[in-house]
């Protein structure tokens, strides 16, 4: 039987390599592990996230708690898909998401205002904020018109690819 | 056109150029050749005219100005386009505004003078007449724009290698981009994007580099150095900028074709902090450990003292 630490690093190897699929099987136990190949990039499950303990050992013939394990950190939803976990009723709601791994601004200076607050109209250019990673700093536009009705992250913050950052109610 | 006749001047060094070669070199006549000549010396340039023997470049000074740097610019280069200004509030501001205006991939934005520099998050780059290399350059890179975080490192690496080969200074690279020489910093590099969710529209790469001053400010000469300071001689900034835009042009290049496998091992070989400790602070907290080398993406990899493995995207470094 495997520990938890075992399929800890496995799902980190496998992760970091460009294997999509990984089956491996001892003494009755198997663990099986798959990649969404529409995301090429594996930069979400990078940060050590504290992976649910998964009863590996349960001796079925596949096994899709673990696959979900596996791909849950990087399966942050696209827009599209964001209904039933936002808490507003409103299911015509924007989601602007973040596009890449780093930390999100909300400011172009920590002395300056933010570029946008709650109740800001926006249009499909406006500016939002800013993802940085390694100094490069990603000016990240609203693409739509409306009104923003929620931040969902705090300045400063290590936003995930496909992040939820705002919430626009579009006009 | 002062440019192509610097050019050659620049070429033929040592010896004598006729205004007859000059004027058929560029297709121009005699009168226009001196009209240049002349303008170039009330420039500042030296140029000796000698009867029946031509002209004669004898010293460079150690001006900046658009055509010094586009006789400088080697063939085939990426950069062909040089814009020029003697002072602006940041390089990188009219570098965006030409970029909206759909400028074309390699225009450089070069200027004497910043009086508003900009660096990371509004701070501020001081940028004093004269003494530096203030530029901005232009791309449209057809890339997955996750992967345009390794333009910075890539640039890190076309910088040390310009630099040490015009000064021999030995440089090294901080995560991801600034460039130390013993300890202090020599360069900055600010890079922006704008892009779509599918397709990147422009990175606009901001270099700010310390040439000729002789001193810094109190404040700033514990952790700010200049090429003068560290060789002990002034360097001509026309030829630094073209040796930058010469080894970026190539290594860029080579990036489009081939992805960052080959510029991972260039930042590695010179990179600081590989190996040691080090403290990696953001806004989100702060992680020590041992700084184990980047990753195939240029994410630097740090090992805490528990003997996990942060991947750091973003965060300010400092070497214990």
């Amino acid at each position: 039987m495997m520990k938890i630490q075992e399929i800890r690093e496995l799902i980190k190897l496998i992760d970091e390599s460009s294997i999509d699929e990984f089956k491996f099987e001892q003494n009755g136990s198997k663990v099986t592990m798959k990649k969404y190949s529409e995301q090429p990039l594996s930069q979400n499950v990078s940060l050590a996230e504290p992976v649910k303990p998964i009863p590996s050992e349960v001796p079925q013939a596949e096994s899709p708690v673990k696959q979900e394990a596996v791909e849950k950190p990087a399966a942050s939803e696209p827009a599209a898909k964001n209904d039933e976990k936002t808490a507003e009723p409103d299911e015509n709601l924007h989601t602007i998401t973040s596009p890449m791994v780093g930390t999100f601004y909300e400011a172009p200076s920590p002395d300056s205002s933010a570029y946008v607050k709650k109740g800001d109209k926006v249009n499909q250019e406006s500016v939002v904020c800013i993802v940085e990673a390694m100094k490069l700093m990603n000016e990240i536009e609203s693409e739509v018109n409306g009104e923003i009705v929620d931040i969902l992250v705090e300045n400063g913050q290590l936003v995930e690819y496909g992040q939820e950052l705002f919430l626009v109610k579009p006009e | 056109m002062k440019g192509k006749v610097l050019k050659l001047l620049r070429q033929n060094d040592s010896a004598f150029l006729s205004g007859e070669k000059i004027s058929n070199e560029l297709n121009c006549s005699r009168t226009a050749v001196w009209k240049h000549i002349k303008a170039l010396r009330d420039e500042g340039y030296d140029i000796i005219a000698v009867q029946n023997k031509g002209y004669q470049l004898t010293k460079s000074a150690y001006l900046l100005s658009e055509h010094d740097i586009y006789s400088r610019i080697k063939k085939n280069d990426l950069f062909e386009n040089v814009v020029y200004h003697n002072s602006v509030t940041s390089t990188q501001t009219v570098a965006q505004q030409l970029a909206n205006e759909g400028v074309s991939e390699g225009t450089v934005v070069v200027a004497d003078e910043q009086t508003g520099g900009k660096g990371r998050l509004g701070r501020v780059w001081d940028s004093e007449k004269g003494s530096g290399v203030w530029m901005s350059l232009v791309l449209k890179p057809q890339i997955d724009f996750r992967k345009a975080p390794q333009l910075t490192l890539l640039t890190a690496v076309a910088v040390t290698r310009a630099i040490e080969s015009v000064s021999g200074l030995p440089l090294s690279i901080k995560w991801p981009n600034d460039l130390l020489v013993n300890g202090k910093k020599l360069c900055g590099i600010l890079t922006e994007m704008q892009a779509d969710p599918d397709r990147v529209q422009s990175v606009i790469i901001g270099i700010g580099l310390n040439v000729n001053h002789g001193a810094f400010p109190e404040d700033l000469s514990e952790i700010a150095t200049s090429m003068n300071i560290e060789a002990g001689k002034p360097f001509n900034r026309a030829e630094v900028i073209a040796a930058i835009l010469n080894e970026f042009s190539w290594l860029y290049r080579t990036y489009l074709s081939q992805g960052f496998s080959l510029i991972k091992p260039l930042w590695e070989a010179h990179a600081v902090s590989i190996g040691k400790k080090i403290v990696a602070r953001s806004t989100a907290g702060t992680t020590e450990g041992y700084a184990l080398g980047i990753d195939g993406e240029g994410v630097l990899l740090l090992q805490d003292n528990q003997g996990e493995t942060h991947r750091i995207y973003s965060a300010d470094i400092e070497l214990k």
